[in-house]
């Protein structure tokens, strides 16, 4: 073997030891998350190190959902996420497709504006919300956090949607409209379909993002029977005794679903940072 | 604001230097109503729930507004000019650029040297990005969670780990030591984000034309000179836009710190956001902590300009 070639399959291989540790690096936390979620609280006192589990347990799971109150959490998360992505979905398609058909010169600028309300920290507009929220009554009520979420998920669903729907073929539409069709059935039934991998891309994003959600949480939201899940774990640490086993098995429910949601739209999400912003 | 400024003529276009102007009305009547009924409860979300905050934010900065009595006097810039006398304040100042910019070098470096690596690579890519984007998926409450358990000086793997193979005499608390709570917190963020401008990078290096990199070898170049004029040249649009996006989310984050650490040891981990947040929560003084957050996104707009100016600079030269 020539010593170009020498060089060039040692490259290879410390590419793949590179990215083989790297990787091994990025996932280990999971893994350990997981692996001590099924340990026994002796185990987990004793054996640190023990990587896989001596005596396999569901115990820290039950403890989670049935002494805890975790599913309620749950289902508050659940039901915070859904409402707050739908009314987002609902707004933004609308917008998208407005500015794209109908205000095209204000899509150009769009970008410029929507990385502008992302510089709003978010600790910003937390003042203000709280001042508001304790005035209408809305601290500690789904409503309040449902729109306090809507800051931070409609600007960026709008931005990920124009994109989509500048990918319309404007032929499609004029085609529709010779045919007698109204201006919001070809928003409905034509460039609606076309862009439907998106808007579910955009709506499994706002979800994640919602669902995970915990400065808002933390400072609108204090009955326990009221928390989403992230608040609720963080209440967790204020017990005298920090349950571990508990504290992992919870954290494995909150980010098994996230993991998987995140792998299936993650091509969307890192195509149309990269493209439609650059322009 | 600049983008409320930026949204008007939208909605109402002034219609430009036209040679024979309209008039008002007919400039109105003109516009799509369809098309203004698309727009409309977005703009009105967008107006009420961002726009309307930002402004009384401002308001509330000159004024003595306190969590927990409803009213409040105008003070002007008392609150401003307390916190440029404190220490507090530009100690969060400078830990919260400290933690940004170093978060963002190392996120930028491991993201680069893994996308390039798997640029290359043709086994197992698949199984590798897969793997790579796993931290990015996390909510920020398991990422430090799962790292405190990690990390934890009585059961977690790693100092014992370390204690084990005897790099330490005992099991060190990394996460509360003052000397290593930087460079732990450093480390957790830069494993957090570098998958995000690894895949980012990823697509960039996807477009670059492979006649380029020919076309170089035939003249000679070796591979850094490859790498530094046809490899960074086509993607420093792509990593200029990634960091500034990053620099403003990191800048602004308040989970991550928070929950790792509270802003401490002491305040070595407070950056602006838990400053704000221990101010408006903690001391309940809300017209403070606006005085705060007011200066923090004022700092943001100033920054993001001097960079979108650079980045606009690479663009024309590249056309």
């Amino acid at each position: 073997m020539s010593t170009a070639r020498l060089t060039k399959s040692g490259a290879g291989a410390l590419r793949h030891v590179v990215l083989a540790v790297a990787s091994i690096a990025f996932v280990f936390p999971l893994a350990w998350i997981i692996l001590s979620s099924v340990k026994t609280g002796a185990e987990l006192a004793n054996n640190p190190l023990d990587v896989l589990p001596d005596e396999f347990t569901l115990a820290n799971y039950r403890r989670v959902l049935e002494d805890l109150g975790f599913l309620q959490n749950l289902r508050n998360s659940v039901l915070i996420a859904v409402v707050a992505t739908a009314v987002t979905i609902v707004l933004s398609t609308l917008a998208a497709y407005g500015i794209v058909r109908f205000f095209p010169r204000f899509g150009q600028r769009l970008t410029r504006v929507l990385i502008a309300t992302y510089m709003f920290p978010p600790i910003l507009l937390a003042v203000p919300y709280a001042a508001i929220m304790v005035k209408l009554g809305l601290i500690n009520t789904y409503a309040g956090l449902i729109l306090a979420y809507l800051s931070f998920a409609l600007p960026y669903a709008i931005w990920m949607l124009v994109g989509f729907y500048q990918t319309v073929p404007l032929e499609i539409e004029e085609g529709a409209q010779m045919d007698g069709a109204g201006k919001v059935r070809i928003f409905w039934q034509i460039a609606t379909p076309i862009v439907l991998p998106g808007i579910v891309a955009t709506a499994v994003y706002t979800f994640i993002n919602t669902f995970n959600e915990f400065l808002y949480a933390l400072l609108f939201i204090n009955s326990t029977d009221r928390m989403p899940v992230a608040v609720a774990l963080y209440s967790l640490t204020g017990s005298e005794v920090l349950d571990w086993g508990a504290m992992m098995a919870a954290s494995v429910l909150v980010v098994v679903p996230s993991v998987l949601f995140f792998m299936s739209i993650q091509k969307y999400i890192a195509g149309g940072l990269a493209e439609g912003s650059v322009k | 604001m600049t983008a409320l400024a930026e949204q008007r003529p939208a909605l109402a276009p002034s219609g430009g230097p036209a040679p024979t102007r309209p008039s008002v009305w007919a400039r109105l009547t003109r516009i799509d109503k369809v098309g203004v009924a698309f727009v409309l409860p977005s703009a009105v979300a967008v107006l009420g729930l961002l726009i309307y905050p930002v402004l009384s934010s401002v308001y509330y900065s000159l004024t003595d507004q306190n969590l927990l009595r409803p009213s409040h006097d105008l003070v002007w810039l008392e609150n401003f000019r307390q916190l440029v006398t404190s220490d507090a304040f530009w100690n969060a100042f400078a830990t919260s650029i400290r933690w940004t910019a170093a978060s963002i070098v190392g996120q930028l470096a491991v993201g680069m040297v893994l996308a390039l690596c798997l640029d290359k690579v043709r086994r197992l890519q698949g199984l590798y990005r897969v793997l790579l984007i796993v931290p990015w998926a996390f909510p920020p409450i398991v990422i430090a969670f799962g790292w405190k358990w990690i990390l934890n000086d009585v059961y977690g793997v790693l100092p014992n780990l370390l204690t084990r193979l005897g790099l330490t005499d005992s099991n060190v608390s990394l996460l509360a030591n003052p000397t290593t709570v930087f460079w732990t917190v450093l480390a957790i963020n830069v494993w957090f984000g570098a998958p995000l401008f690894m895949v980012n990078i990823l697509s960039a290096l996807k477009t670059i034309p492979r006649e380029q990199y020919e076309a170089a070898t035939m003249d000679g170049a070796n591979a850094w000179q490859q790498f530094s004029f046809i490899t960074l040249r086509n993607i420093r649009n792509v990593i200029g836009l990634l960091v500034i996006l990053r620099t403003i989310w990191v800048f602004n984050n308040f989970d991550l710190l928070f929950l790792l650490t509270g802003g401490g040891p002491g305040e070595m981990t407070t950056t602006l956001p838990i400053f704000a947040y221990r101010t408006g929560w903690g001391l309940h003084q809300l017209g403070m902590a606006s005085a705060v957050t007011v200066l923090l996104l004022v700092f943001l707009l100033v920054a993001s300009r001097v960079a979108f100016a650079v980045l606009s600079r690479w663009e024309k030269e590249d056309r």
